[in-house]
Formats: C-alpha cells, structure tokens, sequence
C-alpha cells in the first residue's frame, strides 16, 4: 500500500513538473512574440492587430490577352474632358462636349494599325447592331495627325459616329494603348467604367456593368410624380447653372445648413428636436 | 473649348460644341455640272460651314443644320456661320458689317426657317466680316423659349472670330 502512495506522488510529481515546463515554454514563446511586435498595432500599443491584408495580385501577376493592352497603373478611374481635334479627313475641326451634357458618351479609342481594332472599326459602320444603351452616344478618338495617317483613319471611319482625331485625348483619359473604352457620365462628367476586350460583345458587356446604376436611376425616375412642364424646366435649368457655377451633383455646398440655433427654436426641450436642424415646423 | 480652322476661330462656352469645315467637293465625273444632289454640285466650289450648337450635332448634317434641327429640344439652338464665295464680300445682301452679336427675340420667326418644324424658329442675317461674305442661320428649338435661348447663341456668336483669306 505504501508502495502504491509513493508511486501515485512520483507519478503527480513528475506530471506537474511537466506542466509547469509547459507553462514556462509558453511564456517564453509570448515573450518573444512580444518582443518581436506581432500582436501589437504599432499606431495604438496595447491594441491588438488588425488580421493581415487579403493577397492581391500584383500588377507584374495580371496576364491579359495578348491583343488588348494591360489595364494602367492605377487605383481609380482617369479623367474626363470635351474633345477638340480634326476630323478624320483633316479639314474639319470639331469639339465635342462629354462633360456637362444630359447624354453618357462612350469614348472608344482606336487606331488605324492595330489589328483588334479593325474588329471595332467594322462593328461601328453597323451602328444598329451595337444595341447602344438608351441616351448613349459613341464618340470614336484616334490619335492625332502626329501618330495617324488622317487618310487610313478616314477610310476606316464610319458615318454614323463623330471621329475626333486628338492626341491630347490619350493623355487626358490616360489610355494605356488601344482598342480602349471608356463610359462618361454626362451630368457628372466623370468616368463611370473602363476598359477594354477582343471585340464589342465583350467591350459591350463590360460597359453594361458601368450603365446598371444609371438604368436604375432611369427607372426610379420613371416613379416619380409628373411635374408641371414650367416646374421642370425652371428645375432643369438651374441643375444647368448650378454645373456651369461649378456646383456638380453631390457637392457639399448643396448641402450645408446653418447649424446656429433658431431663434424660436431656442427653447425647445431637449430631446424635442432631435434631428430636424434647419427646418420650419408646422 | 477653341476651335479654329479655315481662318475662323471661336471659344464655345460652355455646354456647346461645334463644327469648322469645308464639304468634301463632289467628283466631277460623278454627277455633271449643275446636277444637284444632297452633297452638292459637282461644279461647286465648297466655302467653310460653321456650326455651333448646344446640343449633341449629329454627323450628317446638310450645310444649313438639316438632320441636326430634327433632333432639337426645346432649350437648344443651333447656330450656322455659311460662307460665300469672294465675289459677294461688300455686296447690297451683305452690306452688315461684322458678326451679329445682337440678336433679339423678335427677330426670329417660323417663316425664316429652311425647312419649317413645328414650334421652331430662325433668324437669317447676311453681312461681311474682313472681306468674307458670310450668312448666319440661327435655329432655335422652341421659339416661347427665345427669352432664355437667344443670350446663349449671342454669346457663341460673340465668341467667334473671322480673320481675312
């Protein structure tokens, strides 16, 4: 019996050394991960960590067909700007607004050499096979007399679309190379999409995605109660002066209110007013 | 927004865009002299067509705005520089000097137009700037709204300038 005891306190003995080397090495390893920084936000010490980023795939990764040029080096979308240049037969000079129109406009830029874009070129002499979007207009961009041979950009150019040929248009919207598309929006005058693809149907879709948003705002629209004609044109023309101000859609101005206390709200409880800042009650 | 070709220049304000060209000239085995067509005659000597616009300008547009009037709102204008061949500069039809900058309301009738569209309206003036002979077409596309609409085109007009040949 005595035996069993003594074996049975060797037996806890030797466990508990062992928990205790367990616990040791733990902190050991805690410590060291402290030491090291892991587990600590560096801008909020004390603070745990955010989990580390998703990978992405870098831009040297990204393989695309080797017909469309890569997509540019850059987060956002380009800019946006009115188009000024020479027709194709190059005695013409044309200007065409992109920004502050009611339309979008699709900016495809093209060349006269590239072999994927001879497929565009062909597509755009048939302009009711397209299916355009509603209010859309293509306006096609070449290169200018510096970088195109204005009678190769003339026998390619259909009829049915302006033909602006600019080299500032390339810098302006940032084109990475051709065939490229990009969607405006004409209100806002921003670029709303894009990109580029092997043919229209593609080019088409991709776009498509671009114009959800505007189709759904068409259809909201749509839902709303008929205003009188003067009502509607007096609120047309001042979304007009407001964007030729320099007041777009969204900016802040439009929105500001006077937070100073009105003076016959002044006495009203707290609580009573929570919320309604800057508009007359009943 | 500056545009110039053909010794004519102008800065669109905004919202407007704008065409200076000259017509391709019909091949003269194609049609024979003095056979008119949609684009000309072939014993023609085109001259540099102006046209400035509020609106989105179609492609195909003849030289006085036809193709381009069919699609006007009620808010837009359309405003035609047309040119004449040399012999004209100075003559009674053209003896106005300079670019009309002053067009008022009343000046605009139905009647004046080229091909009459219901609710349109247009003003013609001819006159003579630096020894060319010139015709400016305006084209509103609702005349109620000439109050609002005639400022714009007189600003675009304004803004024009013709130098000598």
């Amino acid at each position: 019996m005595t035996a069993v005891v003594v074996l049975l306190g060797l037996v806890v003995a030797v466990l508990a050394l062992l928990v205790v080397g367990m616990l040791r090495s733990h902190a050991e390893i805690l410590k060291r991960l402290h030491q090291l920084g892991a587990g600590l936000d560096p801008d909020n010490p004390g603070q745990p960590a955010s989990p580390p980023p998703t990978p992405v795939t870098s831009r040297q990764d990204f393989q695309v067909m080797p017909q469309v040029p890569s997509p540019p080096d850059r987060e956002e979308f380009g800019g946006a700007a009115d188009l000024v240049g020479v027709s194709p037969g190059g005695d013409e000079a044309l200007s065409v607004r992109i920004q502050g129109v009611e339309h979008d406009t699709i900016v495809a830029f093209l060349s006269s050499g590239c072999i994927t874009c001879q497929k565009f070129w062909d597509a755009f002499a048939k302009p009711r096979k397209l299916k355009l979007p509603d209010g859309t207009r293509l306006v096609i961009v070449t290169k200018g007399v510096d970088g195109e041979s204005p009678s190769s950009v003339a026998s390619l150019a259909p009829a049915g679309f302006p033909t602006v040929m600019t080299t500032q248009a390339f810098t302006d919207y940032d084109v990475p190379g051709s065939p490229y598309f990009v969607y405006v929006h004409g209100p806002s005058g921003r670029v709303r999409g894009e990109g580029t693809g092997p043919d229209w149907e593609q080019v088409s879709s991709l776009l498509s995605q671009a114009t959800v948003d505007a189709g759904l705002a068409t259809t909201l629209s749509g839902r709303q109660v008929a205003k009188p004609d003067a009502d509607a044109e007096r609120e047309a023309r001042i979304d007009r002066e407001l964007f030729a101000a320099g007041v777009e859609p969204g900016d802040t101005s439009l929105y500001a209110v006077d937070r100073s206390p009105l003076p016959e709200a002044a006495g009203v409880q707290d609580g009573d007013h929570e919320g309604h800042e800057g508009h007359d009650h009943p | 927004m500056k545009l110039q070709s053909h010794g004519i220049e102008t800065d669109l304000p905004a919202g407007w865009e704008g065409r200076i060209g000259l017509r391709t000239q019909p091949s003269a085995d194609a049609r024979a002299p003095g056979e008119v067509s949609a684009i000309g005659d072939a014993g023609e000597r085109p001259n540099p067509v102006v046209h400035l616009a509020n609106f989105a300008l179609p492609e195909q547009r003849g030289d006085f705005g036809s193709g381009a009037v069919d699609l006007m709102g009620a808010d837009d204008v359309l405003v035609v520089l047309f040119e004449y061949g040399p012999e004209c500069a100075g003559t009674p039809l053209f003896k106005r000097t300079g670019i009309p900058t002053d067009l008022t309301p009343n000046m605009f009738s139905s009647s004046a137009l080229q091909r009459t569209i219901s609710g349109q309206a247009g003003c013609q003036i001819f006159f003579t700037e630096n020894g060319r002979a010139f015709c400016s077409y305006t084209v509103l596309g609702r005349q109620s709204n000439a109050l609002r609409v005639v400022p714009q085109a007189n600003a675009a007009l304004s803004r024009t300038r013709i130098a000598p040949r």
